[in-house]
């Protein structure tokens, strides 16, 4: 991957770059190669907790599908809802940074973050919620349920502080670069990939 | 010239906001869907069905790849990264629906 000189000044970077992938190539890697090592290695070990979570479900059926039924779909719908719009606002915000609108791109990473904040607070009431019910690990599901959306909140939580990050890289004209935003934007998405699945499988699937 | 040519070349390698906005519409259509297909959806006892579990893993995979293409941006990166998130989905959903199914 071959890269331009960096230059301090505002935008001229962004250009720099945009000159040398063009006239190289029409394909290219958004971010960069050790975010993506990170994301690919971190979909494969999701991929296995869900395959360990398939296997025990097969072997109980009747009573995890019973255990599902006292999951809240509303609450897992808008969930996704928000998190699928979390993920518009961040992917817009990689689009505005390519068009060297940072303004711009700064107010939708704004937008993206708040829906994640919403995301763990509603989280966060459903666990209270099914706590106060009675639904503990002690039951097979639930443990999966706390298991699974749990290391998957960790998971939002540390995009949140990657998009501070890329916040703070963007407000600064020195610094900010659409790679940095792309690198941002990729972990984020893969927060929402994962939960497409955990939705599907805990919420939806009979 | 050249260089008005350049950048343009570089920022169509990023998803318009129209298919960025296009994919989230579609998401969010498939997301609103499966409301009617989920256990939790009514009091009654549910039974276990393949044919509902069945759409809701072609979804998974439909909506995952959507993500990956136009969000992440992968529909316009090395191939490498094309087959590679291609194979996640397919040996995920795959073996899904192979336990489930088993």
């Amino acid at each position: 991957m071959t890269h331009a000189e960096p230059t301090r000044v505002a935008g001229l970077q962004l250009r720099a770059a945009s000159i040398d992938d063009g006239q190289q190539r029409t394909v290219r890697l958004p971010g960069d190669g050790h975010m993506w090592f990170m994301v690919l290695g971190d979909l494969i070990i999701f991929a296995a907790y869900f395959i360990i979570y398939m296997v025990q479900r097969a072997m109980a059926p009747e009573a995890y599908l019973q255990a599902q039924q006292h999951l809240s779909i509303t609450i897992g719908i808008f969930n996704t809802l928000v998190l699928v719009t979390s993920s518009w606002f961040i992917a817009q915000s990689v689009r505005a940074t390519a068009d060297a609108r940072h303004e711009r791109a700064i107010r939708l990473i704004y937008g993206g973050g708040a829906c994640g904040v919403l995301f763990i607070a509603l989280k966060a009431y459903e666990w209270s919620m099914k706590i106060t019910q009675g639904y503990t690990t002690s039951n097979e599901f639930f443990m999966f349920y706390y298991m699974l959306t749990g290391t998957h909140l960790f998971h939002v939580a540390l995009g949140l502080l990657i998009l501070g990050i890329v916040v703070r890289e963007l407000r600064n004209p020195r610094r900010r670069r659409l790679s940095i935003v792309e690198q941002g934007a990729t972990y984020w998405h893969m927060v929402d990939l994962l939960w497409l699945v955990i939705f599907a499988l805990l919420y939806v699937m009979r | 010239m050249a260089t008005g040519a350049a950048i343009t070349s570089h920022s169509t390698s990023n998803p318009s906001s129209r298919a960025i906005t296009y994919s989230w519409t579609i998401l969010c259509l498939l997301t609103i869907g499966l409301w009617w297909l989920s256990p939790g959806h009514t009091t009654n006892t549910v039974e276990p069905s393949v044919d509902i579990t069945t759409v809701v893993i072609v979804l998974g995979f439909i909506k995952g790849r959507l993500v990956i293409r136009y969000f992440m941006a992968v529909k316009n990166a090395p191939q490498w990264l094309r087959l590679s998130t291609d194979f996640w989905l397919l040996m995920l959903w795959g073996a899904v629906l192979g336990i489930y199914l088993y």
